[in-house]
């Protein structure tokens, strides 16, 4: 067989170029650290990064709905801390207001400084996380949503509670009715004691002048056991919050755990081997070379040379 | 016998080395001209000269010269570089199309979810308009990704035009080039020898050729060569050439055709007619590659834009008091079209007679495809057989037919018995891609209804979700449901939130884990309540509208939720049920990956065929190609023949002198 003297230049010549955009290709993959730079590197790698890189995001995304229903939770948490608190001095004064030695005045002074923990109470209650929304405005409140009217404090807010946008259900704002309006009337067994409106009705008691020691010591025995009652509420309600907190702390791994595996996951899908991929290089690199050094041996080659003119 | 004889002998030998020598010296130089076929001197014995002691040679004769050409290596080397071009210019084109789905943060699908996930943001805060803007952002960015991928296809397209036309151009010149040589080979042909050089030019202007078209030739008796394309059409006959135009597709006339002229008239070269060459693999990639890219495209758009409308609609806006003005749109998607074949029955003023008008219904069923309607081959009128072009299904539809989620209209007059639709529900669906929304206000955050459940309820029942099922939905109405026992039976009344009319009422059974109302019990107003515990015989739950849509983040809940949805692509069984479908994440992926399998599988044909086509052009330049080795060695014999002949003609002329010497002395 023979072979045209030009052809021979022309493949050597195409299979060194073809060894050099293999050493290209490995060289932008050396550069960028990745295996698959577009679908075609491996259309099934990509599709999974890509999908991966969907779950990275949706946990990022979950993670901050889960921070503002923390966020408001631990709000929440410390308001009614604080409730439990107001209710306990309340408590203290009610107590004291049972000394049968107190006077008319005395009781009144105490009247005074339980109307003053009512007023913050409902401060307490109206508190807002600082997001915009209330912390017991329940499922939307435009303005706050416990309403001194007359007949007592009104909840004005809608019932229940609004959630985040996560798979668990971890709530934006806590259900204020249920909290603050519906303790369990000890003398009715009805869902229907108001924490202000306790307050309001022992104050009253005490405001009221010329009274029997009797008559004192039942409505401090009624109104202890009022306050009980919707103390007891709100510590159920702190209780059943501390339990979210608590949820949310599992959450929250369980999304940096998603976080960290679509990330592996996109890692392993798309990444280049480094170790796998230098040593390509240089073998690719080697045969390049030799390529190039035969080529230009073969092609010096010529009959012409040892003809003597 | 004289001394003459060996002196013209030594003469003709060395003419004929001589010119030996000079052939050699014209391979020397030719050695690098493209399509050069090497050249051989024949030389031939001369008859020799009768005398009684029998026949003396006379040395040598120059008969003809020759070229190493064989038709069959030829043809071969042709057609696989028509091949190989195919393959090549469909790889580059796809290669292109591939930066248009991006892998990871540049992507669509990147932007989609980022979009929905701006929801799911607003869901915590429902009234903040950091977060509204933030949503419209990505809105904003989602819907230019997608018209920006649109747009490449369709620049692509463009471009693509105009690489046919100056392909075409050059096709054109080279027929005229091959019809011109024809004449000249013809010319000639009567002086008996083969015009070799002429002959190599014509068979570079058909290697030329075959790289853009793939050919086929018949050799003719004048030595004229007819060349035809792939399916027979005629492109050179002896000297006359017939030009290709680029013209539009019948269906789509932003698409681009070949034609052949034919006494000046188009006639339209189907894709396989082209057979090969570069012309073939621009029209496959236009005709499949590039469509399917802009379908996926827009199938994916149109879903997920779809989706995200239809939620938007059923959720209350931030404007002030509630429910005043309805909520926009977020997206305004590319509208389907049918497009008339272009052999529809026209008007006299060349206005097409007939309009078909299609209408998305259900955007989760669109598929990727395009679809050809024609008149019912079974002649039945009003009824329409409209075919899937991607799988070739077959259905028959009358006129307000549904149809893999968008809905035909004819118009009015009724089309021809013969006329063609193209019928394209998302081709511009992506492309065309806005946002709607300026306002932060605009973003429907809230829902229209809100659930509670009643003070003294006794029952564990709590409403772990509401959700608005259909846009029937009216606010104006507050819904009571009371359970009537304690295995989930209930009685409604709807009534008037203001008058306190009955509207309506009813009764139904709640199953757990299913929605309340479920089939086969009555809709109350257009919602489903999603129940956690289990309610008791008193319990009720109120339905009524959302007294303050700020703070409520029913519908932005919903519309994050559609990230986990499957809408994209779902099939409609003959029970009316949805099956399969992908998410937007999914769907882009596999958009994505579809593209690349495709890229991949070109890289493979190309180089199969590239080496095909080497393999093939290596054969025919062993045969045809200048050796230069070779040459130096026929350089060195001939120069030796030479050398020789040269030495007889001495001879001849030492021995006349002999004669002379001899006869003077």
């Amino acid at each position: 067989m023979r072979v045209s003297t030009q052809n021979v230049f022309e493949r050597g010549l195409s299979t060194l170029q073809k060894r050099q955009i293999e050493l290209m290709n490995m060289q932008e993959q050396l550069t960028s650290g990745k295996r698959v730079a577009r679908g075609s590197d491996d259309p099934a790698a990509a599709a999974r990064a890509e999908r991966a890189l969907a779950t990275q995001m949706r946990s990022a995304s979950d993670q901050r709905a889960l921070e503002a229903s923390r966020n408001a939770m631990t709000q929440a948490e410390s308001a009614l801390g604080d409730a439990e608190e107001l209710l306990q001095q309340a408590r203290e004064h009610m107590v004291a207001a049972g000394d049968a030695t107190y006077s008319d005045a005395e009781r009144k002074s105490l009247a005074v400084a339980i109307r003053g923990l009512r007023t913050q109470l409902l401060g307490v209650a109206n508190r807002g996380d600082g997001a915009g929304n209330y912390l017991f405005g329940g499922q939307g409140a435009q303005q706050t949503p416990f309403l001194d009217a007359t007949g007592g404090v009104q909840f004005r807010g809608t019932a229940g509670e609004s959630q985040a946008a996560m798979q668990e259900a971890m709530p934006l704002a806590l259900d204020g009715r249920s909290s603050w309006l519906q303790a369990v009337n000890p003398s009715t067994g009805q869902p229907d004691l108001s924490v202000f409106d306790v307050l309001d009705r022992v104050a009253n008691e005490l405001d009221t002048p010329g009274r029997s020691a009797d008559e004192i010591s039942q409505s401090v025995k009624d109104g202890l056991r009022d306050i009980d009652a919707v103390a007891g509420n709100l510590r159920s309600h702190r209780a059943r919050v501390g339990e979210l907190l608590n949820r949310g702390d599992a959450v929250e791994v369980r999304l940096s755990q998603q976080a960290l595996s679509a990330q592996t996951e996109r890692s392993a899908a798309e990444d280049l081997d480094m170790v796998q991929a230098v040593s390509s290089f240089q073998s690719k690199q080697t045969g390049y070379d030799a390529a190039m050094q035969t080529y230009a041996m073969v092609q010096r080659m010529s009959l012409f040379d040892y003809i003597k003119g | 016998m004289g001394a003459s004889p060996l002196m013209t002998l030594g003469m003709r030998a060395m003419a004929a080395n001589y010119a030996a020598l000079q052939v050699t010296g014209h391979n020397i130089a030719n050695a690098g001209v493209i399509g050069y076929s090497r050249q051989r001197v024949e030389l031939a014995t001369a008859q020799g000269q009768f005398s009684g002691a029998g026949y003396f040679g006379k040395g040598s004769d120059v008969e003809t010269v020759t070229r190493s050409h064989n038709a069959f290596l030829t043809r071969e080397a042709l057609a696989t570089a028509s091949l190989a071009n195919m393959d090549d210019a469909r790889l580059a084109q796809l290669q292109q199309l591939e930066t248009v789905f991006q892998t990871g943060e540049q992507g669509v699908g990147y932007s989609a979810l980022q979009f929905l996930n701006a929801m799911s943001d607003l869901a915590s805060r429902p009234g903040d308009t950091a977060s509204r803007q933030v949503v419209l952002a990505r809105a904003q960015e989602m819907a230019a990704r997608f018209a920006d991928a649109g747009g490449r296809i369709d620049t692509m397209q463009g471009l693509l035009r105009e690489d046919l036309k100056t392909t075409v151009a050059s096709v054109n010149e080279l027929t005229k080039n091959i019809a011109n040589v024809n004449q000249q080979i013809a010319a000639v042909r009567g002086l008996g020898q083969p015009p070799n050089d002429l002959l190599d030019q014509r068979d570079q202007l058909l290697a030329d050729l075959s790289e853009h078209i793939s050919i086929t030739t018949v050799a003719a008796d004048d030595g004229t060569l007819g060349v035809f394309a792939g399916g027979g059409q005629r492109l050179v006959l002896g000297n006359q050439a017939q030009p290709l135009a680029v013209v539009d597709s019948p269906g789509d006339p932003s698409r681009a055709a070949i034609a052949i002229m034919d006494n000046g008239k188009p006639l339209r070269l189907d894709e396989t007619a082209v057979g090969g060459g570069r012309i073939a693999g621009l029209l496959k990639f236009q005709n499949h590659d590039l469509v399917d890219a802009q379908l996926l495209l827009g199938q994916m758009a149109a879903a997920v834009a779809g989706a995200v409308n239809a939620q938007q609609r059923l959720g209350v806006n931030l404007y002030e008091p509630a429910g005043s003005v309805p909520s926009k749109d977020v997206f305004s998607i590319g509208a389907p079209r049918a497009l008339p074949l272009s052999a529809n029955a026209k008007d006299a003023s060349g206005r097409f007679l007939s309009e078909v008008t299609l209408t998305t219904v259900h955007p989760a069923e669109l598929q990727a495809s395009e679809y050809e309607m024609a008149a019912d081959p079974s002649g039945t009128p009003g009824l329409w057989q409209v075919t899937r072009l991607s799988d070739g299904l077959v259905r028959s539809v009358p006129s307000g037919g549904e149809v893999d989620g968008f809905r035909i209209d004819i118009g009015n007059p009724a089309p021809s018995p013969g006329d063609k639709f193209l019928l394209q529900p998302v081709n511009r669906a992506g492309a065309q891609l806005r946002t709607l929304l300026r306002d932060p206000r605009d973003v429907a955050a809230a829902s229209p209804l809100t659930g509670t459940v009643g003070a003294s309820n006794t029952g564990s029942a709590a409403i772990a979700s509401l959700t608005i099922t259909s846009n029937t939905v009216d606010p104006q109405n507050t819904a009571s449901i009371t359970f009537t026992n304690d295995s989930g039976a209930y009685a409604w009344e709807l009534r008037d939130r203001d008058t306190n009319a009955l509207v309506a009422s009813g009764t139904g059974t709640w199953v757990p884990g299913k929605p309340l109302p479920s089939d086969p019990d009555p809709q109350i107003n257009g919602f489903e309540l999603q129940l956690s515990g289990v309610p008791q015989a008193g319990d009720t739950l109120t339905v009524e509208r959302t007294t303050n849509p700020a703070s409520n983040n029913g519908n932005a809940l919903a519309l994050a939720a559609l990230r986990d949805q499957r809408l994209v692509g779902l099939t409609r069984q003959a029970d009316g049920s949805l099956t399969g479908g992908a998410t937007s994440t999914d769907a882009y992926a596999a958009a994505m990956a579809d593209i690349g399998v495709r890229v991949q599988g070109a890289q493979a044909i190309n180089n199969i065929s590239t080496a095909m086509a080497v393999g093939a052009e290596q054969r025919r330049s062993s045969d045809a190609g200048v050796n230069l080795d070779e040459e130096a060695a026929k350089l060195i014999e001939y120069q030796q023949s030479y050398q020789a002949a040269a030495k007889v003609l001495q001879v001849a002329q030492s021995i006349f002198e002999t004669l002379l010497q001899t006869a003077a002395g």
